[in-house]
């Protein structure tokens, strides 16, 4: 359940839509019945409405808290931590970007093996978004020329395949070409 | 001096659509922000044309340059002329209205100049090949002139365009704000509806001031470095502090962030502040100031430092901790969002509302803004911002949140047309108008954000490459819709009927029997 709802893009529409269909609902039916069917001052006594008030604050820190909370282990940055401080046999998958390729070094990418990629941009602002096969944004990173340090984040690939490489910043006038693609086969382990 | 009432009367189209009332004395805070509205519009139908334009030209495969071209100066026509504009209009003539105090003299001149100008000059250097969106994506333009995307000289343009723009939002209208809301003498004659800056209608507007003018203070040095040394008045290497990327980006988000943060401030309580005037039972009151004033504090706090949520996906640049700082401030942004909606939605159970189409639109751009917050937090959440960072969801969000606020002060324009023009608006048209503008705005907001889920790269010239190109059809089809409703709000001014204002304003006229 928590994986699909945080591991895809859907997970996050679906996300907007739980949030934004409840308020349509109220928001639709007050201003209507106030507007069109009784515009009549409510008769509500002043203690409901700050019990409502209190309840609503209430609802609205919990959901917010309880989303927020529950990503926590769905984040890139915590299972990069993990990963980086589990021990276990990392592949290291070092790239550049300038205007409008990607230059990889060699290396075989296993499914179940971590790999920790590793970018650097030589010019201007880059992304690299890795897509699953199906079409799946998995993650992105953004390249910001003169950091000393690389973007770098550790993924587990769950599945052999080729995965599609594309830029999501915007780079100027061939940015949609800038894509590569990455083989991940099956481990050998 | 420069005399706005002079133009509007001059200039065709725009004397039928806003000409001022110079019979009844308030030219002084009507002139000046019934220019800016009205100018507001043409870039608009700029910024419409060119997006409905967008899907087309992937559709008709005219050119990926065009297209990079198009999304330029779309980006541009709607973020700082239009909707930067259109609030500056109208919120200049309500504090005006509020604290008798007049809007004439050199500053709105030169907020309305360096606005309207520098985006002129702007646009003519997207004309000439400066395609780098709407946020620049610094470093490109200087790589842009590296490697043969633009010219030099194109380059030196549009960063002169851009410090006028720069120079009108950050100091020209807060400095005006600033100078109305708490310096000069008060003019009776000029008081429309005398508030104070405790009431939840001022409050946002004296807080979205100050924003703007202390956030964008940074940029504006940076910017004004750099430009200097692209006029080679002093060396390049001078200014190399001001020119490395990091700064720069981090410089323009603190400034972007908040600006989009300052023009909810102050069109909420704009919201505020016309929803007092429609209730159904005359008591001009709001079902609890404190609330209503709270939910703009915790607005203004939380979005200080969300910004850092632009920069999630640079980690480990940017250490995780400040990226969740800035998912958990920006969901704490929901946290104002969500008393706003309490405040309005108690209010009209309260005290009921005389609807009009005005307050409908009103309420309607609120809509089309909490859509656009529900869309804000779930992508400044860490675990999303990795998938959807970058993506179609994000043009979605600007959107929206650039439709939301303009579109409410599209509504309270209704409430103020008649006292600036001494003219009416038709109320039909009106809701025709926000009916099809809803639908439309909503189901754009919504196939963008799909979109952004199915992983479709925002500035992306090539929607074919991924299977995406339905989404574009989407877009073009609610983009239609929104147009033509902005056609039938254009006709509603052009449309306009002299009235006795005082008598048939729909916010003045009589309650309604008990």
């Amino acid at each position: 359940m928590l994986d699909s709802l945080f591991l895809s893009g859907w997970g996050a529409f679906g996300m907007v839509l739980f949030l934004l269909i409840p308020f349509l609902f109220v928001f639709f039916y007050v201003v209507f019945r106030k507007s069109f069917v009784d515009s009549n001052p409510g008769t509500t006594d002043a203690k409901k409405y700050v019990r409502l008030e209190g309840m609503w604050i209430g609802l609205v820190v919990l959901v917010f808290v309880g989303v927020n909370i529950a990503s926590i282990g769905y984040m890139p940055t915590v299972s990069t931590a993990k990963a980086a401080t589990s021990g276990q046999d990392i592949i290291d998958v070092n790239f550049t970007a300038k205007s409008w390729v990607f230059d990889f070094a060699e290396a075989t990418i296993e499914v179940g093996r971590p790999v920790r990629f590793s970018g650097k941009s030589l010019d201007t602002m880059h992304g690299f978004a890795v897509y699953h096969p199906s079409g799946k944004v998995l993650f992105t990173m953004m390249l910001m020329p003169g950091m000393e340090k690389p973007t770098s984040l550790i993924h587990t690939f769950t599945e052999p395949g080729t995965y599609t490489v594309r830029c999501l910043e915007y780079c100027g006038i061939a940015h949609h070409e800038m894509r590569d693609e990455i083989v991940v086969i099956k481990g050998t382990g | 001096m420069l005399s706005a009432t002079k133009i509007l009367r001059r200039t065709p189209v725009f004397n039928r659509m806003f000409a001022v009332d110079e019979s009844d004395g308030l030219e002084e805070i009507n002139s000046w922000p019934a220019l800016m509205i009205v100018t507001s519009f043409v870039w608009l139908a700029v910024a419409g044309l060119l997006g409905v334009a967008m899907p087309l030209i992937q559709r008709m495969d005219l050119g990926t340059d065009l297209y990079y071209m198009a999304l330029t100066a779309h980006g541009a026509a709607l973020a700082f002329p239009f909707v930067f504009q259109i609030m500056v209009g109208i919120s200049l003539h309500r504090a005006g209205g509020c604290v008798g105090k007049p809007v004439s003299g050199l500053l709105p001149a030169l907020i309305y100049l360096c606005m309207n100008v520098g985006a002129a000059l702007l646009t003519v250097a997207i004309l000439l090949g400066f395609s780098v969106s709407l946020v620049m994506m610094y470093p490109l333009p200087v790589v842009g002139v590296g490697n043969g995307q633009w010219s030099y000289g194109t380059l030196v343009l549009a960063f002169t365009g851009i410090g006028l723009v720069l120079f009108s939002m950050i100091v020209f209208y807060p400095v005006q704000m600033l100078k109305i809301m708490f310096f000069g003498q008060k003019r009776p004659d000029l008081i429309l509806d005398e508030r104070s800056i405790n009431d939840p209608g001022m409050l946002g507007m004296a807080l979205a001031a100050l924003v703007l003018l202390i956030m964008g203070t940074p940029l504006l040095i940076i910017a004004t470095y750099v430009l200097v040394a692209l006029y080679g008045i002093i060396p390049l290497g001078a200014v190399a502090w001001a020119t490395e990327p990091v700064v720069f980006q981090f410089a323009f988000f603190t400034f972007a962030h908040n600006l989009m943060e300052a023009m909810a401030l102050m069109v909420i309580s704009g919201v505020y502040a016309t929803l007092m005037l429609y209730l159904a039972d005359g008591t001009r009151q709001l079902y609890s100031n404190r609330l209503a004033n709270l939910s703009l504090w915790i607005l203004l706090l939380t979005s200080f430092s969300s910004f850092f949520h632009h920069f999630i996906t640079l980690f480990p640049n940017l250490p995780a901790t400040l990226a969740y700082h800035g998912n958990i401030m920006s969901w704490g942004t929901g946290i104002g969002a969500a008393l706003s909606i309490f405040t309005i939605l108690a209010t009209a159970w309260k005290h009921g509302l005389r609807m009009s189409a005005g307050l409908m639109t009103v309420l309607m751009g609120f809509v089309i803004y909490i859509l656009d917050g529900a869309s804000a937090v779930v992508t400044s959440n860490v675990a999303w911002s990795f998938q959807l960072h970058g993506t179609m969801w994000q043009s979605g969000h600007t959107m929206t949140v650039l439709i939301g606020v303009s579109v409410m002060w599209m509504g309270v324009i209704y409430h103020h047309y008649p006292v600036m023009t001494g003219r009416m608006l038709d109320e039909k048209l009106g809701y025709w108008f926000i009916s099809l503008f809803t639908v439309g705005a909503v189901g754009a907001a919504l196939v963008m954000l799909a979109g952004g889920a199915a992983g479709m790269p925002r500035r992306f010239a090539d929607w074919a490459q991924g299977g995406w190109m339905v989404y574009g059809d989407l877009i073009q089809l609610f983009g239609l819709l929104m147009a033509v409703g902005l056609v039938l709000y254009a006709v509603n001014f052009m449309k306009s009927r002299q009235i006795d204002a005082l008598s048939e304003s729909p916010a003045t006229a009589p309650e309604p029997a008990e």
